[in-house]
C-alpha cells in the first residue's frame, strides 16, 4: 500500500475523533426521544436509555446509504480536506460538550456544519461560504421547527385532555404511557438512521481521501458497526443534563401531554425527513414539549426556552469559532494534529470535571428542573438538588415527610 | 434565496394533522377501554365498546407501523 506512516496516523486520529463526535451526538440527542417518557415515568431512566441505544444502533446499521456530501451546501465540496474535517469535528465536539454542561439541547448537525464552516473560512476565506444557505438551513428551520411541532403538540394535548376528561387517570395513564413508549422508540430509530449515517459519511470520506478506499464506494462494514456502536453508547450514557432540561426544565410533563408531544415529535420528524424540508430532531422535540405545555395551560419556563433558542442560534458560529481555531493547528502537519488532539482531550476533561460539580445521573434526573454549572459552588438549597442531603431515615418511615423546598441556608 | 416554502407548508400541515389524528385515536381508544372496563365491572357487557376501542387503538398502531416503514430505508 502506498501510504506513509504519518498519513496513516492522521487518518486513524480523524477516525477516532469522528467516533468521539458520534458518541457526543448520541448523548446529546438521547433526550430528544427519551426525555418525555423518563419525565412521566412511562419508561424508567435506565430502560429508556438502553432502548434508545439499541434502536439507535439498529437504525445506524439499517441506513447504509452513503452520505455523499457532508458540506450540506454551505460551501463547495472540493474545499473539504482531511485537516478541515478534523477541525470541524473538534469544533462540533467542543460545542456539544459545552451545551451539555449547561444542559442545553442543541442540534449536533448544526454543530458539525458550524465546525466545518469555521475551518473552511480559515482555509479559504469567508467568501467561500454560501450565506443564504445558512439562512434557509439554519435560521429559518430553527424558528419553524418549534412552531410546527409546538402547534401539533399543543392541539394534540388539548384534545387528549378533552377526550379523556372523564376517564379515571388509572385507566388513561397506562394507555398514554404505551403511546409515549412507542413514539419515543420511533424517534430513537429515526435518529439512528439519520445521524449514524453522518459519521459513516465522514469516515468514508477520510478513507477515500487517503486512497484506502475506492472513490464512490459505500461505507465498509466495520465503519457501519463502529459508528452504530459509538452512537448507541452515547445514547446509553444518557446525557442526563439535557434530559433534565427537556423533561423537567421547560415544563412539567404529565402523561397525556407526554403522549401528545411524542406523537407530534415523531410525526414532524418523519414529515420533515420525507417531504423535503429538513428540520433538526432537537428543535422539533424541544418545540413539541414546549407546545404540549402551552396546550395543557401549564407554567412554561419561557426564560429557559429563550435561552435555548439563543443557544441554537449560537451553535453555528460557536462551533465555527472553535472549528476555525482548530483549523489553524490542523493545517500544521502531523505535529499540529497531535497538538490539536491533546487540546481536545484537555477540553473534554475540563468540561467533564466541571460537570462533576453538579452531577446529574439516571438516579436524580427527574428530581429537579435545574442544571447548575457556575452556581453549583453555592450550597444546594433544596433536598431535591442534592441526593446527599436526603433526610436520614428515622424510626417511623411512614411519618417522615420529605421537605420539598426547605431552605437549608 | 432558495427557500422551499411549498415544502415547508406541506411539512407543517402533514405534521400537525397526522399527530393530531394519532392523538385523537389514542385518547378515544383509551377512553373507550376505560368505559368498557367500568361497564363490565358493573356486570354489563362491554364487548361492543371494547371492540370499538381496540379498533381505534389498532388504527393508531397501524400509524406507528407506517412510521417504521418510513424510517427503514430497506422498505422502500
Amino acid at each position: 500500500m502506498g501510504i506513509d506512516v504519518t498519513e496513516l496516523f492522521v487518518v486513524i486520529t480523524v477516525i477516532a475523533v469522528a467516533l468521539i463526535f458520534d458518541f457526543t451526538n448520541g448523548f446529546h440527542d438521547s433526550a430528544n426521544a427519551m426525555a418525555g417518557p423518563v419525565a412521566t415515568g412511562a419508561l424508567k431512566p435506565r430502560t429508556a436509555v438502553i432502548l434508545g441505544a439499541f434502536l439507535n444502533l439498529v437504525g445506524a446499521c439499517l441506513s447504509t446509504e452513503v452520505a455523499k456530501t457532508i458540506s450540506g451546501g454551505f460551501f463547495d465540496d472540493s474545499l473539504i480536506t482531511v485537516p478541515i474535517i478534523l477541525a470541524g469535528l473538534v469544533g462540533a465536539i467542543v460545542w456539544n460538550l459545552m451545551t451539555w454542561l449547561f444542559g442545553l439541547p442543541s442540534s449536533s448537525s448544526h454543530a458539525l456544519f458550524g465546525g466545518l464552516i469555521g475551518a473552511v473560512v480559515v482555509g479559504a476565506g469567508i467568501a467561500s461560504v454560501h450565506g443564504w444557505v445558512i439562512v434557509s438551513k439554519v435560521l429559518l428551520p430553527a424558528i419553524v421547527a418549534p412552531l410546527v411541532a409546538g402547534m401539533a403538540a399543543a392541539w394534540g394535548t388539548r384534545l387528549a385532555y378533552r377526550i379523556t376528561r372523564k376517564t379515571p387517570s388509572v385507566h388513561s395513564n397506562t394507555g398514554f404511557k404505551y403511546g409515549q413508549a412507542f413514539t419515543a422508540s420511533m424517534v430513537a430509530l429515526a435518529h439512528g438512521t439519520s445521524d449514524g449515517q453522518k459519521t459513516m459519511g465522514v469516515i468514508t470520506l477520510v478513507l477515500i481521501a487517503a486512497n484506502l478506499q475506492a472513490s464512490g464506494t459505500g461505507p465498509q462494514l466495520w465503519v457501519i458497526i463502529a459508528a452504530g456502536i459509538a452512537i448507541g453508547l452515547g445514547t446509553y450514557s444518557g446525557g442526563w443534563r439535557i434530559m433534565r432540561t427537556m423533561g423537567k426544565g421547560i415544563v412539567e410533563i404529565e402523561t397525556p401531554q407526554g403522549a401528545a408531544s411524542g406523537a407530534a415529535t415523531s410525526a414532524t420528524i418523519l414529515a420533515s425527513a420525507h417531504l423535503g424540508f429538513g428540520l433538526s430532531t432537537t428543535h422539533v422535540s424541544t418545540g413539541s414539549i414546549l407546545g404540549s405545555g402551552v396546550g395543557r395551560g401549564a407554567k412554561v419556563r419561557w426564560r429557559l426556552a429563550s435561552r435555548m433558542v439563543f443557544a441554537w442560534l449560537l451553535t453555528l458560529p460557536g462551533a465555527g469559532l472553535v472549528g476555525g481555531l482548530a483549523a489553524l493547528l490542523a493545517d500544521q502537519g502531523v505535529f499540529g494534529v497531535i497538538a490539536l488532539t491533546v487540546l481536545l482531550a484537555g477540553a473534554c476533561v475540563v468540561i467533564y470535571v466541571m460537570s462533576r460539580r453538579h452531577k446529574i445521573t439516571h438516579a436524580n434526573v427527574t428530581d429537579s428542573h435545574e442544571v447548575l454549572v457556575l452556581a453549583a459552588a453555592t450550597p444546594p438549597t433544596t433536598y431535591a438538588d442534592d441526593p446527599r442531603l436526603e433526610a436520614p431515615p428515622t424510626g417511623k418511615p411512614k411519618k417522615v415527610k420529605r421537605p420539598k423546598a426547605k431552605s437549608a441556608a | 434565496m432558495h427557500i422551499d416554502w411549498a415544502a415547508l407548508g406541506v411539512v407543517a400541515v402533514v405534521s400537525i394533522v397526522s399527530s393530531v389524528i394519532f392523538t385523537i385515536l389514542l385518547a378515544t381508544g383509551i377512553r373507550l377501554v376505560s368505559v368498557a372496563k367500568i361497564k363490565s365491572n358493573e356486570g354489563g357487557s362491554g364487548v361492543a365498546i371494547f371492540s370499538a376501542a381496540y379498533l381505534l387503538l389498532g388504527i393508531a398502531g397501524l400509524l406507528v407501523l407506517f412510521g417504521i416503514y418510513l424510517i427503514v430505508p430497506q422498505f422502500h
